[in-house]
């Protein structure tokens, strides 16, 4: 998963917000429902004493103290409800002590009796001395004959902890449920509201200069993706324009310099094709003649380039073997190799049938072949090679020569680029052949790739798609 | 011989004729289309050397004119644009060879030479450059009387040199007749085929037979100086 992408991004922001509020949602509840209990627990406490002391400790002295303790006991049933309830005299002396609770909980004998401040009603907490703790309320109370009586009763905050700890049971088990449902849901969203933004990136993708006059798909949604859409498709249509117009202007400039050149070259050719000329004049002569001839042929190659980079050679197609086309050239060029003494070897075993142009696949063995014969010092290695992969054939030619700088390798096919500029210069050639290579690649579907290792040598690969119905052979 | 030449461009035409006349061939050059189409069809001509981009009637729609009018003579078309395509139709109209500018003078007239005489340039089954012998027949070339072994692709190119012998060939031609128009201008083949032929034609000889003519291209002659 691309954790750049927008829709993991956005998701991810929107799940951790969501996982941040319900998180302080649960404590903060947590907290209230814990405040809120015990504000609740001492309250009933504080009324079961109020009760005790209004409705039987007023009248002790008519009820009698049984009568007391038997209505607290049949009332309040302390030990089934699990509360502590204590009163004891003025003098210390015990009225009534719950028993022990029915769960075990804890001691009513062992709670201390609470030192209060005469006359004044308070809670506090006992600690058990089983580490639990007690909420305890202390009310001090004179019955009608003057009698003073501590009135206490007490609950195990315990009550209070199960609820809390059911309420974070409930929250730990449904916040990750809620999380990853609204992960899975924003990330579906989000699929499903840049789905459009992927298509658009398809479309774009297939756009080369070659078929600029294709547009993307502009589904009048009226959203921004629309606009986007749109404002894309107003850049194509002005790279195209301006695509044309290079190509336009490539064409017509390499056909205005034909004329003049023909006449260059042909003046010349009358002069140096006179008797008793001058050495050192037919050598001037000759040697401007060399110059017109590669001056054509570099009109010739741009013309050739910007025909094939605009896409607009029907180039008549036929079904080859590369294999065979491979052999045959390299047959054709042993002597090249041979004269450097260049052991020139050829691995093409195998037919790879492709779809293209002969003569045009051919230049690209040429110029490869003629370029890794030229950068190969005598006595090396020239390789070739033809195979299939991945659906491509493949075109491999490896020289072990002077290599390539690795920081050329970026322009290595770019027009008129020259690695050692004085060196190929002098090698003759118009600074066109790869490029060539690269537009008739191109224009097949296919692609150039090189390799090379500066000492060591280069290896070019070209890709082209195989013929349909040919089975992909196992590598 | 008379050919007529159908060209606007006033120096093109002029090193044409030039160049023609100086073959002993007898030149018309005209420099638009109608008149083309007019002369084309007043005189006899027996090769008719047309540019395409002519101002008034194309040099296309010339040619279209003169074939329906069963003109035979064999047209020369010659053009600076050189797409498949404009070939092709082209020949289909009629035209009997195509040749695109920039091109060496040498080259026309070896086409030139060719129509005229309508088949190869030389039929001659033995052919002489001096003591230099080669036989079509037996493909076994001869210097002195001495066997000379070569390969398939130094034969194909001494016989071209040998059947234009004097004549100078340029590289293009040389690679377009004996390999193909993929190597054009991009490899020295032709340089290095050329001498590894002398070394075996040449090398062990007083008298050089192969020369190279400098910007131009090659020749085989007997000539000692050109």
């Amino acid at each position: 998963m691309n954790t750049r992408s927008i829709r993991f991004r956005l998701t991810a922001w929107y799940a951790g917000l969501l996982a941040g509020s319900l998180l302080l949602f649960g404590v903060l509840t947590y907290m209230a429902l814990g405040h809120y209990l015990a504000l609740m627990l001492d309250e009933s406490l504080t009324k079961q004493a109020q009760q005790i002391s209004e409705t039987l400790i007023t009248n002790i002295n008519e009820s009698g103290d049984a009568y007391v303790i038997d209505e607290i006991k049949e009332h309040f049933a302390p030990e089934i409800n699990g509360r502590f309830i204590r009163v004891t005299r003025a003098d210390g002396s015990l009225l009534y002590v719950s028993g022990l609770p029915k769960d075990g909980s804890f001691d009513p004998a062992s709670i201390p009796v609470s030192l209060a401040p005469p006359g004044q009603e308070f809670s506090r907490e006992e600690r058990l001395p089983q580490g639990k703790g007690m909420i305890i309320h202390a009310l001090p109370y004179a019955s009608r004959d003057g009698a003073r009586f501590l009135i206490e009763v007490g609950a195990l905050d315990q009550q209070i902890g199960s609820v809390l700890h059911g309420l974070m049971l409930a929250l730990v088990l449904v916040l990750p449920i809620a999380v990853a449902v609204a992960i899975g849901g924003g990330y579906w969203l989000m699929k499903r509201a840049l789905r459009p933004v992927d298509q658009i990136t398809q479309s774009a993708e297939r756009i080369t200069s070659r078929n600029l006059g294709e547009r993307l798909p502009a589904p009048a949604t009226g959203d921004e993706l629309e606009r986007l859409s749109i404002s894309l498709n107003g850049m194509i249509a002005r790279l195209e324009e301006s695509f044309q117009h290079v190509s336009r202007f490539s064409a017509d400039a390499s056909h205005e310099l034909r004329t003049p050149l023909t006449i260059l070259h042909g003046e010349l050719e009358a002069i140096v094709q006179r008797r008793h000329l001058d050495t050192d004049v037919r050598e001037a002569i000759g040697s401007a003649l060399e110059e017109t001839e590669r001056l054509a042929k570099i009109v010739e190659s741009l013309l050739a380039i910007s025909r094939l980079d605009a896409g607009e050679v029907k180039m008549e197609r036929e079904r080859l073997d590369l294999a065979d086309l491979a052999a045959t050239t390299t047959e054709q060029m042993r002597l090249l190799a041979e004269d450097k003494r260049i052991t020139l070897r050829c691995d093409t075993s195998r037919r790879v049938e492709v779809e293209g142009n002969p003569s045009r696949l051919k230049q690209v063995v040429v110029n490869l072949l003629d370029n890794a014969i030229k950068y190969t010092p005598t006595a090396g290695t020239v390789q070739v090679r033809v195979g299939a992969a991945n659906g491509n054939a493949l075109l491999e030619i490896e020289d072990d020569g002077v290599g390539i700088p690795a920081e050329a390798l970026p322009h290595l096919f770019e027009r008129f680029y020259r690695v050692d500029k004085a060196r190929s210069r002098q090698m003759g050639g118009t600074g066109l052949g790869l490029s060539i290579v690269k537009s008739i690649c191109a224009a097949h579907g296919g692609q150039v790739k090189v390799e090379s290792a500066e000492g060591k040598g280069s290896r070019f690969r070209v890709e082209l798609p195989l013929a349909n119905g040919t089975h992909k052979p196992v590598e | 011989m008379r050919i007529l030449l159908v060209e606007d461009e006033e120096k093109v035409s002029r090193f044409v004729v030039r160049g023609l006349v100086a073959e002993r061939f007898a030149v018309d050059a005209v420099h638009d289309g109608t008149s083309g189409l007019e002369y084309a069809t007043t005189y006899s001509y027996d090769l008719i050397i047309l540019d395409l981009m002519l101002p008034g009637l194309s040099g296309t729609e010339v040619l279209r004119q003169l074939r329906r009018k069963d003109q035979t003579v064999p047209v020369l078309v010659l053009t600076a644009r050189d797409a498949v395509a404009d070939k092709v139709e082209n020949f289909e109209i009629g035209a009997d060879d195509y040749l695109t500018k920039p091109f060496a003078f040498a080259e026309l007239l070896v086409r030139v030479k060719a129509l005229l005489r309508r088949g190869p340039v030389s039929r001659a089954s033995v052919l002489r450059v001096a003591d230099l012998e080669l036989d079509r027949l037996s493909q076994q070339v001869r210097r002195a009387g001495q066997r000379v072994d070569l390969t398939s692709k130094e034969y194909a190119l001494l016989e071209y040199l040998m059947s234009n012998a004097g004549r100078v060939l340029s590289r293009t031609m040389i690679i377009e007749h004996v390999w193909d128009e993929s190597f054009d201008g991009l490899t020295n083949i032709v340089d290095v085929y050329v001498r590894h032929l002398r070394n075996k034609v040449d090398e062990p000889h007083e008298q050089k037979l192969i020369r190279t003519v400098r910007g131009v291209g090659y020749t085989i002659s007997d000539e000692a100086e050109l």
